[in-house]
């Protein structure tokens, strides 16, 4: 039996296996709830903050309140220079864009199989920095256009529903091109194609690229010159309350939901630091756990290690056993937490996918590195803590000599 | 370690005490390895205070204590372990064996330690103490006297410079002490150690080359 075995079976006398217990299941609790809230709340995020995959989240979109006085006073519900100055010089603003809106008639068409549907349209342009896609390159007199995705549901469950007409998936819709007819000042013609290629929840129109709108503006309406109507705006944070007040000072109006996302956003970030919080109260608690069912064995052991350090073994070898010991449970805890966190996660994964069916789950390596952090920093406290109430045990310097180690000693 | 100093050392729970009268308190005393020493104590003249301040274990003394010139009180935890593997062996009074293991084990946790002796060695000690059947016996089921042999052998399984037997025959006849200090004297000799052995009257006889009175 090696020297390691027989320093063992004396040091594991008085091990207390209740105690160890539960520091075992006091420190998995913890442990497994502050990497399961951090999870759910990475896992989560993205059904809140609206990922478009069109825009980004920190955009919003203005336009000014439609109201009956302004519609009969014929009241500009265009931004003014003016406004849009403002709007830049504002702290929540990082950079403003303007909408651009055809100035010509559009028409487009679609033959399916014989049979054909047709409807005046319009299409608006955003400066293309504020598209998170790259516009596809398609042939030069193909327009490629986004179309929001509201659009297709309203003809899939309300048109195509109620006229037997077939169902289009995004992918279909995709494949099919659209015939174009712009028609300009002075009744000038253009026939084109277009292809939608891509879907916007957020952005509530037709859009298509920027250079395309400057070219056929200046073609078919070169006369024209149109204010915006809508401006692009990307903020800072879309949770600050800044936004809000200004918006409802200027009457201007938001149009989407996004400060909404924004503020469910800044919620689930509070509310999963405190459940955190919570995790790491528990995981403190149990540290101390250990700690003292630890400090407890060392004492009722203390004879057999300073006997140990008396015949010539050293405080770090007799340490050792006891740091093994914590160490082994601490990856015992770290194992068992991401045993326990994906087999949760998969359940709750599960529903969230039958609420939000384009999820897309958040990446896991933030989780792990958290836990292993969490398991080196206690096992490194773990074991500096082991070594120093051991060296305190063992017998020399004066301060142990004071401690009522000279109770024990018999002298002559 | 060729030496160890006392100078003008006393136990500070005597330092009130004017009547002092010892061949070490408040002395000037080398030991040299090599040699062999008696120290003679009556109780409560400070001998287990004397061997705890060698092997490091307590600090509460005036005066200084050094070994090869450097004062003890310097020596950190690692240069005691050092010197209690490689160069001071001790045979506790108090033994300082563990009842939980055999007699052989408690021989072996400090000879794994080492790796000084073969197994067949210590068997042989064993049988040359009288306890060769009791290898496998738990120590919390031995005499004190078999407990005093196995002390004495876990003592010899090291390399040493000086070994300090603190009453190492106090449980024994006389037949057994004189096996247990042939045996003991053997192994200092061909360490060519320094033995400093302790006794409160009932003694080795042995070719000592200095008495102390404590």
């Amino acid at each position: 039996m090696s020297s390691s075995l027989l320093v063992w079976r004396l040091l594991r006398q008085h091990v207390s296996i209740g105690q160890l217990a539960g520091f075992f299941f006091a420190n998995l609790l913890g442990m497994l709830i502050v990497l399961l809230s951090l999870q759910f709340y990475e896992d989560v995020v993205p059904a809140f903050s609206g990922e478009d995959g069109v825009m980004k989240n920190t955009y919003i979109i203005l336009s000014k309140h439609i109201s009956a006085a302004s519609t009969l006073g014929g009241e500009a519900q265009t931004f003014t220079e003016a406004d849009i100055r403002d709007l830049e010089g504002q702290g929540f603003t990082q950079r403003v864009g303007a909408f651009t809106a055809s100035q010509y008639q559009v028409y487009g068409s679609l033959s399916m199989g014989g049979m054909g549907v047709g409807t005046d349209m319009f299409f608006e342009s955003v400066p293309d920095v504020f598209v998170d896609v790259q516009w596809p390159t398609v042939a030069p007199e193909i327009v490629p256009i986004i179309l929001p995705r509201s659009y297709l549901a309203i003809y899939n469950f309300g048109f195509a529903q109620t006229r037997s007409l077939p169902k289009l998936s995004e992918g279909v819709v995709s494949m099919i091109q659209l015939d174009l007819r712009l028609r300009g000042e002075g009744g000038v013609e253009r026939h084109m194609k277009g292809q939608v290629v891509g879907f916007s929840t957020r952005l509530n129109t037709v859009l298509v690229p920027e250079s395309f709108m400057r070219r056929s503006n200046q073609e078919l309406a070169p006369t024209a010159a149109a204010a915006p109507t809508r401006l692009i705006v990307e903020v800072k944070n879309p949770a600050d309350d800044a936004i809000a007040r200004y918006v409802q000072e200027r009457g201007y109006e938001l149009e989407d939901n996004s400060l909404e996302a924004g503020r469910a956003t800044y919620f689930l970030k509070v509310v999963s630091a405190i459940v955190m919080g919570v995790g790491l109260l528990i995981s403190v608690l149990s540290f101390y756990i250990l700690m003292l069912s630890i400090f407890l064995l060392v004492q009722k052991n203390a004879d057999k290690l300073q006997n140990l350090v008396l015949i010539g073994y050293s405080p770090a070898r007799v340490s050792r056993p006891y740091q093994l010991l914590t160490v082994g449970l601490n990856a015992l805890v770290l194992l068992l937490s991401f045993v326990l966190l994906f087999w949760i996660r998969g359940l709750y994964l599960d529903r969230l996918w039958e609420m939000f069916p384009t999820l897309v789950e958040g990446p896991v390596a933030m989780t792990v590195l958290i836990g292993f952090a969490l398991f080196v920093i206690v096992s490194f406290s773990n074991i500096v803590a082991i070594r120093r109430k051991i060296n305190r045990l063992t017998p020399r310097s004066p301060k142990t000599f004071k401690r009522g180690l000279y109770s024990t000693l018999n002298g002559n | 370690m060729n030496t160890i100093a006392l100078n003008n050392t006393l136990p500070r729970v005597f330092r009130n005490r004017s009547d002092i009268q010892s061949d070490i308190w408040h002395q000037d005393v080398t030991l040299e390895r090599g040699h062999l020493y008696l120290v003679e104590a009556a109780s409560g003249t400070g001998k287990s205070s004397l061997c705890s301040y060698l092997i490091g274990y307590r600090q509460d003394y005036d005066g200084t204590i050094s070994f090869d010139g450097r004062d003890i009180r310097e020596m950190c935890t690692y240069d005691w372990t050092v010197a209690r593997q490689r160069s001071l062996s001790t045979m506790f009074q108090e033994l300082r064996l563990f009842p939980e293991l055999t007699a052989w084990e408690n021989v072996q946790i400090k000879n794994q330690l080492t790796h000084h002796k073969n197994d067949a060695e210590l068997r042989g000690w064993f049988d040359r103490l009288g306890i060769g059947d009791k290898c496998n016996v738990k120590l919390a089921h031995m005499s004190i006297g078999q407990q005093q042999r196995v002390a004495l052998i876990r003592a010899l399984c090291q390399p040493f410079d000086f070994l300090l037997a603190d009453e190492p025959v106090s449980h024994l006849d006389d037949e057994n002490s004189q096996v247990l200090g042939e045996l003991m004297m053997e192994e200092v000799r061909r360490q060519g150690a320094g033995a400093i052995i302790t006794s409160i009257g009932h003694h080795m006889h042995l070719p000592y080359d200095s008495t102390f009175k404590l």
